[in-house]
C-alpha cells in the first residue's frame, strides 16, 4: 500500500518557511515556533520583524534561518522605508527577508518603480535572501509574468506567491507561471492557504521549492498517512484548485476579478464547474 | 506483558459466582484490549443466535493497554455485548473517569453473564469483588444512583450505571458513568438491566506498568506535542466543544433536519456552539488524562448538567426542528439521568414526527414542538403511553406504523448528526459499520471536510473505499488502546505504535496497528455473519439513495453506494455477499473464526 514519489518527513521539513505572521503572536508563541522548527528541521522561522532579534537568540546555535517579511503585508511603503526595515532585520539577525512588490505602481505600468523597489531590499539585504512576494491574487497572468521578470531582473533569489493576507494563496498554476518564467536557477516560494499535505505536493510538483505555511507540523505529521492510501492523491475537480474559482470580489479590485471569471468561460475543465448543482 | 493487568474477572450473577481469571496474552497481542478484546470474548462466548437479554449474553466492561497511563485520551472504557437494538456485536465506548479506575482495581475487564434474581451492584474495591443487592437503587435516576453508591462505597469511587431506562429494557438505554458521560449507543443499558445489574462501582490504587518509562515519555510528550498545535484539538474542541460543527455541516448542507429530509437548518445558529458558549456554558469539562477538553458544562433553567454536544443539539434539537437551546439542554439533562442514548433518542422522535406528518402515527408529535421532545424522552425511559414504542428505536417504531423507510437507520441503528448525500465517503461508512448507523467506526468527516490530515473532496465517490477501509481499521485499533478517536485528528498511525510499543514492550509498528484492526473488523463480520447479517444490511434508507437534498451546500446528491460497495468488498478481501475469503482470514490468522462460522 506504500505510495511512493514523495518526499520524507526530513526532506519536506527542509522545504517549509514555519511561519507565523499572526499580527497578536505573543513572545511565547514565537519561542513555540522556533522550538518546533528546531524539532522537525525546517528550513527557516518566518516572523514579523519586531520578533527577529528574540528568534535569532533561540536559534543562535542551529542551522534554522530567521526569515522576515519587509513592506508586509500590502508592499504599499515607500523603498526608504523598506529598505530601513531590511537593514534593521538584518542588523537584528536576519538570513532571509520576503518582501512584498509595490502591488499598485506594478499595476500601473511603473515597472521602473518596482524593480528600483526590488533592487534597493536586495542591496539593502547584502547578500541574504530575498524573496519577492508578487501577490497573485491582485494580478492578472501578465502583470504576474511582468512582476517575475522585474524579481528575476533585480536579482532576488525567490519570487513568492501570497503574503497569505491577500485575496487569495497559492495555486499549482500560479506556481507553473512563475517557475516557466524564472527558471530552475531562481527560487519560487509558494505560500498562503496550504493547509495540508496534499496541497504541499501539489505546490512542490507544480515547480515550488520553498512553502511558507502555519500548518507545518500537521502537514509534516500528516505525511504519515500518505503511505496508507492512495486515495488522498485522487485527482481534484480542476476548479476546486483553480484560482479563477476562488476569486471574489469584495477582495479584488474588479478588473481582476472580472480577468479570472472571463477564464471560466473558455476554460476546458468548465464542465467542472457545477459544485453544488446536479 | 505491561500496560495490561493481566487479569480478568468472571462474573455469573445466576449463581452470583466470581471468578478471576488471567487474561490471555495471545488474546492482547492479536486484538490490543478493549473493543479488540471484546470481540474476541464475544466470539469465543456467545452460542449461535443468542437473545440480546438472554442470561447468555455477556456483557463486558473493557479497558485497554494504554487507559489510565499518560498517554494524552486515555481516560476510557469500552462495553461491548450483543445490542438489543441492532443484533449486531456492539461496543460503547465512554469517557469520564471511569475507564481508569476500573484498571486501577488490577482488572483489564470484567465479563458478566447470567442474570440476578434481585437487582444488584458489583462492587470492585482494589481486587475484591461483590455482589452486592441494590433493591433500593432499582427505579433510581443515575445521578441518585451515583451519589447514593459513592456514599456508601468510598468517596472516591466511580460509578457507571443503569437509569429506568435500562430497567425497563428500553432498547436505546445507555451505561452512565461519572453521571455525565455515556456508553451510550447500541441499547447496551438494557442489557444491564436485562442482568438485574443497576451499576459497577470500581475503585482502585493500582498502578499500570510500562514497559519503557523514558520511551513512553518521550511518545506522550510527542503526541501532546502534535494535539497542541492542530486547531481542531487546540483551538475548535477545547472553545466551543464539539458543537462547534453546527455550523460547519449546516453551511455544507448536510445538518440533518426533520428526520433527515433536509440537509440545512434555517434556525442551526440556535443551537450552535457559539450560542451554546453565549447562553448556557459555565465551564470546559476534560475527561481523565485529556489535554482537549471538549466537554461542556452548562447551566440551563437554573439546573446544571453537560452537554449537549454536537450529535445532542442535532437529534434533539435539528431532527425534531427544535432550534431552543435551553429545551434541547433539558431534554439532554433527562437523558442522562434517565440513561438514554441521545442520538437514537431525538432520531426516534424525528422519525416518529415524520410518520405523524404522513399521517401514519395518530399521535400528535409535531417537528418544532420543543416542549414535546423533552417529554417524549421521558415517556421513552418509562415506557409510558406513546413512549413504549418510542423506546424500541426509530426502525420498530416505523415498521409497526408501516413504513420502515422513514428509520433513519442502517442495520436499525440510528444515524447520526452528518446527512451521507453530503459526503460519500462518510455514507459509504454508515453502511458498512459493523454496529450501524455510526459515526465512530470510521470518521470521514476528517477528511470529507475538516480537511485532516488532507482535505478530499467529500462528493467524489472515487477511492472512498480505499479510506474507509483505512479508517475503519484504524479506529477499531484506537478503540482497543483504548484512546479517544478525537486524538486521531492529530495524531497519526506511528504515534499510536510508539504510545503502545512503549507502554507494553511489544514492537508494533504503524503497519501492523492496521493489521490488528483489520483483523478486530473482520471478527467483528464474522459475528455478525453468525447473526445472519450480509451484504443486504449494508445499506441506507432508500432516501439516501434516491432522493436528492433540494437545498444547501449539499443540494442535488444522492449516495453512489453500489459503486463504493463493490469497491469496498474486494478490496477488503469479501466475496460479493460480504463474507471475508479464505485468504484474507488465513492473513489475519482468523481461520479458526472461519471453521466455526462454517459449522454453525
Amino acid at each position: 500500500m506504500n505510495v511512493g514519489g514523495f518526499p520524507t518527513k526530513e526532506e519536506l521539513a527542509k522545504m517549509i518557511d514555519h511561519t507565523l505572521l499572526d499580527p497578536s503572536s505573543t513572545y511565547s508563541k514565537i519561542e513555540k515556533l522556533c522550538n518546533e522548527a528546531v524539532k522537525y528541521g525546517f528550513v527557516a522561522v518566518c516572523i514579523n520583524p519586531l520578533h527577529v532579534r528574540l528568534a535569532s537568540e533561540l536559534l543562535k546555535s542551529t542551522a534554522i534561518k530567521v526569515c522576515s517579511v519587509i513592506g508586509f503585508p500590502f508592499g504599499a511603503t515607500p523603498t526608504k522605508v523598506k529598505v530601513f526595515e531590511t537593514r534593521y532585520v538584518i542588523e537584528d539577525g536576519a538570513e532571509e527577508v520576503d518582501m512584498v512588490i509595490n502591488i499598485g505602481a506594478l499595476r500601473s505600468g511603473d515597472y521602473e518603480r518596482v524593480r528600483n523597489d526590488i533592487e534597493a531590499v536586495v542591496e539593502a539585504a547584502s547578500g541574504s535572501i530575498v524573496k519577492v512576494i508578487i501577490e497573485t491574487g491582485y494580478l492578472t497572468d501578465e502583470e504576474k509574468v511582468k512582476a517575475c521578470q522585474l524579481a528575476k531582473g533585480a536579482r532576488a533569489h525567490f519570487v513568492k506567491t501570497s503574503t497569505g493576507f491577500g485575496p487569495f494563496g497559492a495555486f499549482s498554476s500560479d506556481v507553473k507561471l512563475m517557475r516557466k518564467v524564472v527558471g530552475s536557477k531562481m527560487g519560487v516560494k509558494a505560500a498562503g492557504g496550504i493547509r495540508d499535505f496534499n496541497d504541499a505536493l501539489r505546490l512542490i510538483r507544480a515547480g515550488a521549492n520553498r512553502l511558507g505555511t502555519s500548518a507545518s507540523v500537521s502537514i509534516i505529521e500528516g505525511l504519515e498517512w500518505a503511505k496508507y492510501s492512495e486515495a488522498w492523491f485522487i485527482e481534484e475537480i480542476p476548479c476546486k484548485i483553480c484560482a479563477s474559482r476562488h476569486s471574489n470580489l469584495a477582495k479584488q479590485p474588479k478588473e481582476v476579478y472580472r480577468y479570472y471569471k472571463s477564464k471560466c468561460r473558455t476554460c476546458p475543465h468548465r464542465k467542472y464547474n457545477v459544485f453544488y448543482e446536479k | 506483558m505491561k500496560g495490561w493487568m493481566g487479569k480478568i474477572v468472571r462474573i455469573n450473577l445466576s449463581s452470583s459466582k466470581v471468578a478471576i481469571r488471567q487474561t490471555n496474552t495471545d488474546d492482547l497481542r492479536n486484538f490490543i484490549g478493549g473493543r479488540g478484546l471484546g470481540a474476541k470474548i464475544l466470539y469465543d462466548e456467545l452460542a449461535l443466535a443468542t437473545d440480546a437479554y438472554s442470561i447468555d449474553n455477556r456483557l463486558i466492561f473493557c479497558t485497554g493497554p494504554l487507559t489510565g497511563t499518560r498517554a494524552p485520551t486515555s481516560g476510557r472504557y469500552c462495553v461491548v455485548s450483543k445490542s438489543p437494538l441492532t443484533g449486531t456485536i456492539f461496543d460503547s465506548q465512554s469517557g469520564g473517569s471511569f475507564g481508569p479506575e476500573l484498571k486501577f482495581t488490577g482488572y483489564d475487564a470484567i465479563i458478566i453473564k447470567g442474570r440476578s434474581s434481585r437487582p444488584v451492584y458489583l462492587w470492585i474495591n482494589d481486587g475484591e469483588v461483590r455482589l452486592v443487592d441494590a433493591t433500593e437503587l432499582w427505579g433510581l435516576d443515575t445521578h441518585k444512583t451515583t451519589d447514593t453508591l459513592i456514599r456508601s462505597t468510598d468517596c472516591r469511587a466511580k460509578v457507571a450505571c443503569i437509569g429506568p431506562a435500562g430497567e425497563k429494557l428500553v432498547r436505546i438505554a445507555a451505561i452512565i458513568n461519572d453521571k455525565h458521560r455515556a456508553a451510550g449507543r447500541g441499547g447496551l443499558g438494557a442489557v444491564m438491566g436485562s442482568k438485574k445489574l443497576k451499576a459497577v462501582v470500581v475503585r482502585g490504587t493500582q498502578s499500570v506498568e510500562i514497559a519503557d518509562k523514558k520511551r513512553f515519555d518521550s511518545a506522550v510528550e510527542k503526541s501532546l506535542r502534535a494535539i497542541g498545535k492542530n486547531p481542531i484539538t487546540d483551538r475548535s474542541l477545547p472553545t466551543l466543544g464539539t458543537a462547534a460543527l453546527v455550523n460547519v455541516i449546516n453551511e455544507l448542507g448536510m445538518f440533518p433536519t426533520k428526520n433527515f429530509q433536509e440537509g440545512y437548518f434555517e434556525d442551526a445558529e440556535g443551537i450552535s456552539g457559539e450560542k451554546i458558549a453565549e447562553r448556557i456554558l459555565t465551564g470546559q469539562v476534560a475527561c481523565w488524562g485529556c489535554p482537549i477538553a471538549c466537554g461542556r458544562a452548562t447551566c440551563a433553567d437554573r439546573k446544571r448538567g453537560e452537554g449537549p454536544e454536537y450529535e445532542t443539539v442535532w437529534a434533539l434539537g435539528a431532527q425534531c426542528g427544535v432550534s431552543d437551546l435551553i429545551a434541547v439542554t433539558e431534554a439532554n439533562y433527562v437523558c442522562n439521568e434517565l440513561g438514554i442514548d441521545t442520538i437514537s433518542a431525538g432520531s426516534t422522535i424525528g422519525c416518529a414526527m415524520e410518520l405523524h406528518e404522513r399521517r401514519l402515527l395518530r399521535e400528535e408529535i409535531n417537528f418544532g414542538d420543543a416542549q414535546a421532545v423533552v417529554d417524549l424522552v421521558r415517556k421513552i425511559a418509562y415506557r409510558e403511553g406513546i413512549g413504549d414504542q418510542l423506546a424500541e428505536g426509530s426502525y420498530r417504531l416505523a415498521e409497526r406504523c408501516g413504513a420502515p423507510e422513514l428509520s433513519m437507520s442502517v442495520k436499525k441503528l440510528e444515524m447520526p448528526a452528518y446527512d451521507p448525500r453530503g459526503a460519500q465517503g462518510h455514507a459509504l461508512a454508515y453502511a458498512t459499520s459493523n454496529r450501524g448507523g455510526c459515526h465512530l467506526r470510521a470518521y470521514l468527516i476528517g477528511p470529507e471536510v475538516l480537511g485532516v490530515p488532507a482535505l478530499i473532496d467529500r462528493f467524489k465517490w472515487q477511492g472512498k473505499a480505499q479510506l474507509v477501509m483505512l479508517y475503519q481499521n484504524l479506529f477499531a485499533t484506537i478503540d482497543s488502546l483504548i484512546l479517544c478517536v478525537f486524538s486521531s485528528f492529530a495524531l497519526n498511525p506511528e504515534h499510536y505504535a510508539e504510545l503502545l510499543s512503549s507502554a507494553v514492550g511489544v514492537p508494533f509498528s504503524g503497519e501492523r496497528l492496521i493489521e490488528v484492526g483489520e483483523r478486530i473488523y473482520n471478527l467483528e463480520r464474522l459475528i455478525n455473519i453468525r447473526e445472519g447479517f450480509s451484504r443486504k444490511d449494508d445499506s441506507l434508507p432508500p432516501r439516501f439513495l434516491k432522493s436528492p437534498l433540494v437545498q444547501g451546500g449539499s443540494r442535488g446528491r444522492v449516495v453512489a453506494l453500489r459503486r463504493m460497495l463493490s469497491e469496498y468488498y474486494r478490496l477488503r478481501g469479501w466475496d460479493r455477499h460480504g463474507e471475508p475469503k479464505p485468504a484474507k482470514l488465513k492473513r489475519l490468522r482468523l481461520v479458526t473464526a472461519r471453521k466455526t462460522l462454517e459449522k454453525n
